[in-house]
């Protein structure tokens, strides 16, 4: 009797929790469905009214108008680039930290990782200046470089690998030890193999940053040639864009997301450990 | 097949970039802008006739020039996020493509000029055969910084009074002629409110009123003019925000709200839904949404049908409205040829030579010549507002022109959205924009 009201009591506490999940999925998705919606719809019908999910009058007119500027396969090709050596860069950068942080005896190893750490407390607007300037000194905006390099050295990154590697067990890596293996075979065999959920993580959250990143390739993208999709798609939008070509801008967004989106659900699996991962420790 | 169209658009782009990057010849004219690319609808148009709007009106002049100019000058157009525009320009400085042609508001040039940044034009001018003496004077004096003329005046886009005059017919608020009746004094302005709601129900007046567009810090500076006072000193030194004019001034403002005649909860986008849907009497806006609401009105689709456009009434003794201006300037470039001087010159006199039609875009035309012919009366409502382009008034040209604007709509929308009293709030706009004003060299 009473196992049947325990599991009575399971029964409603999974299903109050099924219902709660749903009604918070359905709110999360309110806006998403609104924007596509919106993108549906003439932008002259939506200076009248931005209401409603179902896109009545109905037209393409928004997405056609992107596809057919010449320039937008060379935007989206930038951002690739940009966001593709941007993660790999983090990657290797943020996984060798990580692994010398958490393994590796070298001098000043504290007060460098208190520096490193420290680095999480700078706003990005507070070195946008200095590092301006910098790369103008060089010579070097409206190049790759100049929108990757900035970008590659990333405090929290290596911070979540050292704490990744700190608990790797011990043992792993003295067996490999005992085999006189070098620390760069014993970082590539021992260490990286087990930490790919969150070196997928982390790639995927540098992914989304790049692709998405806007304030940087503004001012040092500054030729039409050289805009990433998200600032190309913002410069094709006119005054007041808000109100009297909303439609576009909505299309824009959607159609710049649209990427990150099939990542998304391409490595959910990865993305979902990794999360899992990291609020268990 | 999918594949291979991909790739062939992403190597013709990679072509044509190339060709935009490094293929300039001396009459090249680097061309950077806002107003949006309308590439897909106009990119081979030459016919001006055939492009209406911002976007579409000038990307047709430039495909015109180009295709017409004797001199073989090809402008390259570089359109940049309208928002943002002004810090990828400053960014060009140093990332080194800096545009030989580029617009600007009159409100912002004072940051440029006073630090040398801009080309001065008066010889160029003569040169190219623009004549100065054409431009109306608030435009004029809106392309000048210390006496020094460094821009192209292309428009005067100011505030104005848009009309549902169906409402104000309902409303009992039109005259034997059929012309809009308007307010003449504060007491005015809220028993025709007053009298407006109470025979339609709805509210009087719709004004953006949540975000950062200051409709109604323009309205206000308007009624600061229209006392004979300004807002900043004549040297542009110091706020002169704490006084009578401007306690009377804003004290207008917050009745319009406190009486319940305007909606505090509308954004930009909201109040023209609400003037478009017959929810309000008078939308206070610019010259830039008259043709969008006249076709809108002409559409059958909205429930404003009976669309016009008023001067803002002279409230407080003068007709003076807040107003500033696009314009073209030539930033400083020293590897600038002579033959890129020439040719951007010779671009600006073909804009200058095409101002009407910039004019229809429902900005006010800056040529005395323009205002006064014919063709620019018939255009749609024109006529109806033709005088604000003698009553617009700009701020001093000091230098965060913009950043003293933004620091008064935070202190100022705080009347109606926190109930802030008239006299506080001026207040913390005096130290607000002295403190803007202190930063500047």
């Amino acid at each position: 009797m009473s196992t049947a009201r325990r599991t009575g009591t399971a029964r409603t506490i999974d299903l109050t929790l099924l219902v709660a999940t749903i009604v918070f999925a359905v709110l999360w998705m309110i806006p998403i469905v609104w924007v596509v919606a919106m993108s549906l719809k003439p932008n002259s019908e939506l200076m009248r009214s931005t209401t409603g999910f179902i896109p009545i009058p109905f037209t393409f007119e928004n997405y056609v108008n992107i596809l057919k500027l010449a320039t937008v396969p060379l935007w989206l090709m930038h951002s690739f680039i940009v966001a593709v050596s941007m993660t790999v860069a983090v990657l290797a950068i943020s996984s060798t930290a990580g692994y010398a942080f958490a393994r590796l005896d070298f001098p000043f190893k504290r007060t460098l990782f208190l520096i490193m750490i420290a680095g999480l407390m700078v706003p990005e607007q507070a070195v946008f200046i200095p590092l301006f300037t910098m790369f103008a000194d060089w010579g070097l905006h409206n190049t790759h470089a100049a929108l990757v390099m900035p970008r590659v050295a990333v405090p929290i990154g290596v911070f979540l690998m050292t704490q990744f590697f700190r608990a790797v067990p011990r043992e792993l890596e003295e067996a490999a030890e005992l085999d006189h293996a070098s620390h760069l075979k014993i970082f590539l065999k021992i260490m990286l193999p087990p930490s790919v959920p969150a070196l997928t993580t982390l790639g995927l959250f540098t992914f989304i940053y790049a692709w998405n990143d806007f304030l940087w390739p503004l001012i040092s993208a500054t030729r039409a040639d050289m805009y990433t999709v998200t600032v190309g798609l913002a410069s094709i939008q006119g005054n007041f864009a808000f109100s009297e070509g909303l439609g576009s801008v909505m299309a824009s967004a959607v159609f710049a997301s649209l990427p990150i989106v099939i990542l998304f659900l391409v490595f959910q699996r990865f993305i979902v450990a990794g999360v899992a991962m990291g609020a268990g420790k | 097949m999918q594949h291979f169209k991909f790739l062939t658009r992403m190597a013709l782009a990679t072509a044509l970039a190339g060709s935009f990057a490094s293929a300039a010849s001396a009459a090249d004219v680097n061309f950077l802008r806002f107003f949006g690319d309308c590439q897909t609808e106009y990119g081979t148009v030459t016919d001006v006739s055939k492009a209406n709007g911002e976007c579409g009106i000038i990307t047709v002049l430039t495909n015109k020039f180009n295709a017409e100019n004797k001199i073989g000058a090809k402008v390259i157009t570089q359109t940049a996020e309208w928002g943002a525009f002004y810090d990828q320009l400053t960014a060009t400085y140093s990332t080194g493509n800096i545009p030989d042609v580029a617009v600007m508001h009159a409100s912002v040039m004072a940051n440029f000029a006073e630090r040398d940044l801009l080309t001065p034009l008066a010889d160029g001018f003569k040169k190219a055969g623009i004549d100065t003496a054409d431009f109306v004077p608030a435009a004029l004096k809106n392309a000048m910084s210390k006496d020094t003329l460094y821009a192209l005046p292309y428009d005067l886009h100011a505030l104005l009074f848009h009309v549902n005059m169906d409402l104000m017919t309902q409303a009992g608020l039109v005259n034997s002629d059929g012309s809009v009746k308007l307010p003449s004094s504060p007491e005015e302005f809220i028993s025709m409110g007053k009298q407006f709601k109470e025979k339609t129900g709805k509210y009087f007046i719709a004004s953006e009123s949540q975000s950062a567009e200051g409709m109604m810090v323009r309205l206000w500076e308007s009624f600061m003019w229209q006392q004979g006072v300004d807002v900043l000193s004549a040297d542009g030194k110091t706020a002169t925000i704490n006084s009578p004019e401007a306690l009377k001034a804003a004290g207008l403002i917050k009745s319009i709200y406190g009486e319940g005649l305007a909606n505090t909860a509308l954004d930009y986008p909201g109040a023209e839904q609400a003037f478009l849907n017959g929810e309000a009497g008078i939308l206070i806006n610019g010259t830039w949404g008259v043709d969008n609401y006249n076709a809108q009105a002409a559409s059958g689709k909205a429930a404003l049908k009976n669309y016009k456009v008023a001067n803002v009434p002279t409230i407080f003794g003068k007709s003076k409205v807040w107003a500033d201006s696009h314009m073209w300037v030539m930033p400083k470039d020293d590897k600038r040829t002579p033959e890129e001087v020439d040719a951007a010159l010779a671009f600006m006199k073909f804009l200058n030579d095409n101002n009407f039609q910039w004019s229809r875009t429902g900005h006010l035309s800056v040529r005395t010549s323009v205002i006064g012919s014919p063709e620019f009366a018939a255009l749609p409502h024109r006529g109806e507002y033709a005088a604000t382009a003698e009553n617009a008034t700009a701020l001093p040209p000091v230098q965060n022109q913009r950043g003293v604007f933004n620091a008064m709509i935070t202190d100022f929308n705080a009347m109606w959205l926190t109930g802030a009293a008239p006299a506080d709030v001026l207040t913390a706009m005096q130290d607000s924009v002295d403190q803007i004003l202190s930063r500047n060299r």
